[in-house]
């Protein structure tokens, strides 16, 4: 299995309304490994996250996904979802009348086909908001409703520690918080590193995330190109000098995005 | 603050006001009230073709079956016997401004109209009580087939099959009493006819001017936007103060083809003592757009709801309006949309304000037909209360036929808080100031989609209104 | 008996063509039972129930507060369209109107009377259950008086067997003395081969309290209206209102918050769902009179339309004659939105179950205010048999 790569993202176009945005996008990841997707504001970065989870707002105009050995390009986000891909969202959604510890039991139902038993959900539950340091109340309050915007971020990596997909792609989920929010938000990842061959893609403009994270690959997106594609060090490149010299196109193999 | 400054003053509505002496012999004026009789002898002096008459007396049979209506402002003391329902100059319309009367060219050249055609419009027609005086246009923009012509010409003329296929077939005169009233006695207006593909670079503009005491305006708008053109139309309104009840009940048909765009802008400004009850509908195809900017200041009463009929897919349409409701004036205003293709979208966004006893409504409704699929409709009224004897009242409606719409509407109600007046007074604006200022900010989303030379004007009737002159 | 009731006037009359002014009750060939208010279980302390007053009993309870509306006549005219007037008969002014009134008394039905008394704050929920059978046509009439300081919390449910035929007329009059607080809570889950009205009017005084909780659920066509008036300065009207509408329901409804006295503050919160052929009118009015200076209202409808086929219309408006206020309405009305969608869908919950999952969530948050927890469970049941 870890031979084989779990998402295989081939030649892959889309478009949001008519607007060309990704161009041929190529991409392994491989169970376990962890990604970095990095680049300047409006390069396509989240269209990246949200393509993959497969939002009908962003068109596939070109290409394949590929996971876990099926054809996803075409499915609704809940087939890809049961899959065993997660998204965590830069604004997620607020429901009031559903509580946070119920709309997850509910979605491990649903991914699951089985009835989640609840004396151990609730343990379970427990432990992981106890990593995230969230208070436990916050299992009783209508999900995402009067959360604070670190609240919210928690609130994503938690459910991704409770449904345990495959491969869990975070959207700028460091932006907008705190040192100790940033801090305990690595905390859950690290967590979700540890389960054997739980595969991560991080998307950020920063590098404050991944300080603490190992980095197996990290891609450079400019213009929807992925204009290079390096080791963990490349983080801490990019950290040092920006995106100056990808945005001026070396390393492209002919893209040229800026034209 | 003291409640001086909130104090009941009056518009200075000096340039509007003067009234011109009509000396009688020049002008023909009809007797006052609405027989058969009567709209016999304007059908016999219009040279009405057979049809217009047969039209005509159909609609004032409509008229005198219909009742007003019950929901809006009062209009008990408009006594129609004493309304005239047609006044003209006995000399011909003009095309050269030098050849108008020497009477009517110096009421238009106050309200600056001569000089804004040199300098900003595509063609002008001013129309002086009930009938056209001048009407020019362009020869650049003639040149590339529009017409841009009185309603009498276009009804004889060239154009006579167009106005007979289109002439109150939006606007039918079983719509209201008073589209029925309009049916049976208009006169003047204005045709214009925007060939396939044209686009008018410069505005056109109409403007309506009703001089004489106790008279009724009864203008005809007819437009018709051919496929992928492009016009802006500027309609400008306005009379001197008379202490007998005047009527305005206009009716403005727009045509807007596939993939053609209308924007349709209009600066009321009638006396106080008008009653505008006026109608103006728009039926929008396919991929074409209908923009409406609407400023209503004037008149003693209103009930004004330009509709939009967006029946073409993709069709869209956006409203902006002000309404400024002062002393003694209860002006009843809005928009109405019907969404019936699908992936039509609508937005309405008004401003009203009220002062000094005036009495400003919001009225407006948004229906989506069960066929229109995709339909988009925001609307967003804001209501500004300037002191507590007069009255800010929103009543809008909704009726939404199928689930995939999506539907937004927000209201408010407030008034100028004092943090913000307090705040501008801490940099050196007088509290009057202060609050003109705050008001035209209010205004503002309308003024900014005006050509420059109306929002100056807006902005000025603004000020005088919040001032005192 | 046959007869048509005239009711839930639109305060302002708008165009005619959005049939929205006013709507009609038909009632045809049926015998209507004039009953008592079914208070059950025990009486909490400090409430007192009186269940055979008359129309002139409850004119003396109103008299004090009516005369203090009647001695603030307003010189400023009313709106474009004013129905106001249509009412003035009226011993409370009430979202249905007048016709309610003379049907009530007409068909002799008893008014209960349950008073808080003065100073008593009571937790306890005094407990009114409908319980219809089958042919029952039912009608009701209460009024529940909180005295000076005092609070209670009325629990009032109407249910029946699913199958059931009937009718049930319900008007409940409120009145909330100074620094009183009034918590009514209507549950309504009757079978949908019934024919429903709840009419409520109220009055609050100085610094008073009115809570509302309603949640319809049930009855084939149900009428709601309710009109509450703040009288006096620094008082309070909270509704919370769910509904859902499937099948060929109807559901037509009148709300107006009548802010009058001083530094009032009213929140309206409107939260429903239609699936199938269902039909909704709603009315929502904020109306500011002169002399409500600093005061507030806020009036937000929020409505989910699951089905090509329902038919939605809504009227939310405000009427103002005070510089001094603060008034918005908001309405959000649609299917459930791409986003809301896509983002159940990533945690792998699919279309079907989003849908009920958003319909429980739309009727639970309003549930969940109601002070009993049995209750609570009921209408949870309920909504999942239905889904």
């Amino acid at each position: 299995m870890s031979e084989q790569s779990l998402l295989q993202v081939r030649d892959l176009s889309a478009s949001v309304e008519d607007l060309p945005i990704l161009h041929n996008i190529n991409l392994e990841i491989k169970a376990g490994e962890t990604h970095v997707l990095m680049g300047p504001n409006g390069a396509g970065k989240s269209t990246l996250g949200y393509t993959l989870m497969g939002n009908p707002h962003y068109n596939v105009t070109k290409g394949q996904i590929l996971f876990d050995g099926q054809d996803l390009t075409n499915e609704s986000a809940d087939k890809r979802a049961k899959a065993g891909m997660f998204l965590s969202f830069q604004n997620p959604l607020e429901v009031p009348g559903i509580s946070l510890g119920s709309f997850v039991r509910n979605a491990l139902h649903e991914q699951t086909g089985k009835p989640v038993k609840l004396l151990q959900y609730k343990k379970q539950l427990g432990e992981a908001m106890d990593l995230l340091t969230m208070d436990s109340e916050y299992a009783d309050r209508d999900l995402n409703v009067g959360f604070s915007g670190g609240e919210k971020k928690k609130a994503e990596i938690l459910q991704m520690l409770m449904l345990n997909p495959k491969l869990a792609i975070l959207d700028e989920t460091d932006s907008g918080l705190d040192v100790d929010a940033v801090r305990t938000v690595s905390k859950g990842i690290q967590e979700y590193q540890k389960k054997k061959d739980g595969a991560l893609l991080i998307i950020t403009h920063s590098t404050k995330i991944l300080e603490s994270l190992h980095v197996d690959y990290t891609h450079v997106l400019v213009k929807g190109h992925i204009v290079t594609t390096g080791d963990g060090s490349l983080v801490e490149e990019i950290n040092e000098h920006g995106f100056e010299k990808y945005v001026r196109c070396e390393g492209c193999d002919g893209c040229s995005p800026l034209k | 603050m003291s409640e001086n400054n909130k104090a009941v003053v009056d518009i200075d509505r000096r340039v509007y006001d003067i009234k011109d002496v009509e000396n009688e012999q020049d002008f023909y004026r009809m007797e006052d009230g609405f027989t058969e009789d009567i709209v016999r002898k304007i059908s016999e002096e219009k040279h009405d073709p057979e049809w217009m008459r047969e039209f005509r007396l159909k609609s004032l049979e409509i008229y005198n079956k219909l009742e007003m209506p019950d929901w809006g402002p009062d209009t008990d003391d408009l006594d129609m016997n004493l309304i005239s329902s047609y006044v003209r100059s006995k000399s011909d319309m003009k095309g050269k401004w030098e050849d108008v009367p020497e009477d009517i060219k110096n009421t238009f050249e106050r309200l600056g109209i001569p000089e804004a055609e040199r300098e900003s419009l595509a063609g002008v027609g001013a129309q002086y009580d009930s009938e056209l005086v001048y009407h020019n246009v362009k020869d650049e923009v003639a040149a590339q087939g529009v017409v841009y012509t009185d309603m009498e010409s276009a009804l004889t003329g060239e154009y006579s099959e167009m106005v007979h296929e289109y002439f109150m077939k939006l606007v039918p005169p079983t719509d209201h009493k008073y589209a029925a009233l309009h049916g049976a006695v208009w006169s003047g207006g204005s045709f214009v006819y925007v060939p396939k593909g044209v686009k008018v670079e410069i505005p056109l503009q109409s403007y309506f001017r009703l001089n004489a005491a106790g008279a009724g305006q009864f203008e005809h708008t007819l437009i018709i936007v051919d496929e992928g053109a492009d016009l802006h139309f500027i309609e400008g309104c306005s009379a001197p103060k008379y202490n007998v009840a005047n009527l305005h009940a206009g009716c403005v048909e727009l045509y807007v083809k596939k993939n053609a765009r209308l924007r349709y802008s209009t600066i009321e400004n009638w006396s106080k003592n008008m009653y505008n009850l006026n109608t103006k509908r728009a039926l929008v195809e396919e991929g074409a757009r209908m923009e409406w900017v609407s400023g209503s200041f004037g008149s003693h009463t209103s009930y004004l709801y330009p509709m939009t009929i967006l029946k073409g897919d993709h069709s869209n349409m956006e409203y902006t309006g002000i309404t400024f409701a002062g002393k003694g004036q209860n002006l009843d205003t809005g928009a109405k949309v019907i969404h019936q293709g699908k992936y039509t979208s609508s937005m309405i966004s008004t401003k009203s304000i009220s002062k000094s006893g005036g009495i400003g409504t919001y009225r407006s409704s948004v229906t989506i037909n069960k066929e229109a699929k995709h339909a988009k409709t925001s609307v967003s009224c804001d209501s500004l209360m300037l002191d507590s004897i007069s009255r800010a009242d929103t009543i809008p409606g909704m009726d939404i036929r199928t689930n995939d719409a999506d539907v937004g509407h927000e209201a408010k109600i407030g008034r100028i808080s004092d943090e913000a007046v307090f705040y501008l007074m801490s940099r050196g604006l007088s509290e009057e100031d202060a609050r003109a200022l705050i008001v035209s900010g209010f205004a503002n989303p309308v003024s900014k989609e005006l050509p420059l030379e109306y929002a100056v004007e807006m902005n000025n009737l603004i000020k005088l209104e919040m001032s005192g002159g | 008996m046959s007869k048509v009731l005239k009711v839930n006037h639109l305060p302002a009359l708008t165009y005619r063509f959005l049939k929205s002014n006013d709507s009609e009750i038909e009632i045809k060939d049926i015998e209507i039972k004039a009953e008592k208010t079914p208070v059950t279980g025990e009486l909490p302390g400090g409430i007192s129930v009186k269940d055979d007053a008359t129309e002139e009993d409850i004119r003396k309870i109103f008299k004090s507060v009516n005369e203090k509306i009647a001695a603030k006549k307003l010189d400023i005219p009313g709106p474009n369209g004013d129905t106001m007037p249509l009412n003035d008969a009226q011993t409370v002014r009430t979202g249905m109107g007048v016709e309610i009134d003379s049907f009530m008394q007409e068909m002799n039905v008893p008014v209960t009377v349950i008073s808080a008394e003065e100073g008593q704050k009571v937790s306890q929920p005094v407990m009114i259950r409908y319980e219809l059978s089958d042919g029952d046509c039912v009608l009701g009439s209460q009024v529940i008086h909180a005295k000076k300081d005092s609070e209670i919390t009325v629990i009032m449910e109407y249910v029946s067997e699913p199958d059931n035929g009937g009718f049930l007329g319900i008007q409940t009059r409120l009145l909330a003395e100074e620094g009183a607080k009034i918590n009514l809570v209507k549950v309504q889950t009757i079978s949908e081969k019934m024919v429903h009205f709840d009419d409520i009017g109220g009055v609050c005084d100085d610094k008073a309290d009115i809570e509302a909780i309603n949640m319809q659920l049930g009855a084939g066509h149900t009428w709601g209206g309710c009109r509450v008036t703040l009288l006096g300065d620094n008082c309070v009207f909270n509704n919370h209102t769910g509904y859902l509408c499937r099948h060929k329901q109807g559901y037509d409804m009148n709300y107006v918050a009548d802010q009058m006295g001083k530094k009032t503050n009213s929140n309206m919160v409107f939260r429903g769902v239609l699936l199938d052929e269902a039909v909704k009118t709603f009315r929502g009015t904020l109306d500011f009179k002169a002399g409500s200076a600093g005061s507030v209202g806020d009036e937000q409808e929020d409505t989910l339309l699951l089905s090509p086929d329902v038919i939605n219309r809504t009227m939310p408006v405000i009427l103002c004659g005070e510089e001094d206020v603060d008034g918005r309405h908001g309405a959000s009305i649609g299917q459930l939105g791409d986003d809301t969608l896509f983002y159940m869908e990533s945690r792998g919950i699919d279309e079907e179950s989003a849908k009920k999952l958003m319909i429980r969530a739309r009727m639970e948050s309003i549930a969940r205010m109601i002070p009993d927890e049995a209750i609570i469970i009921r209408i949870q049941q309920y909504i999942r048999t239905i889904l």
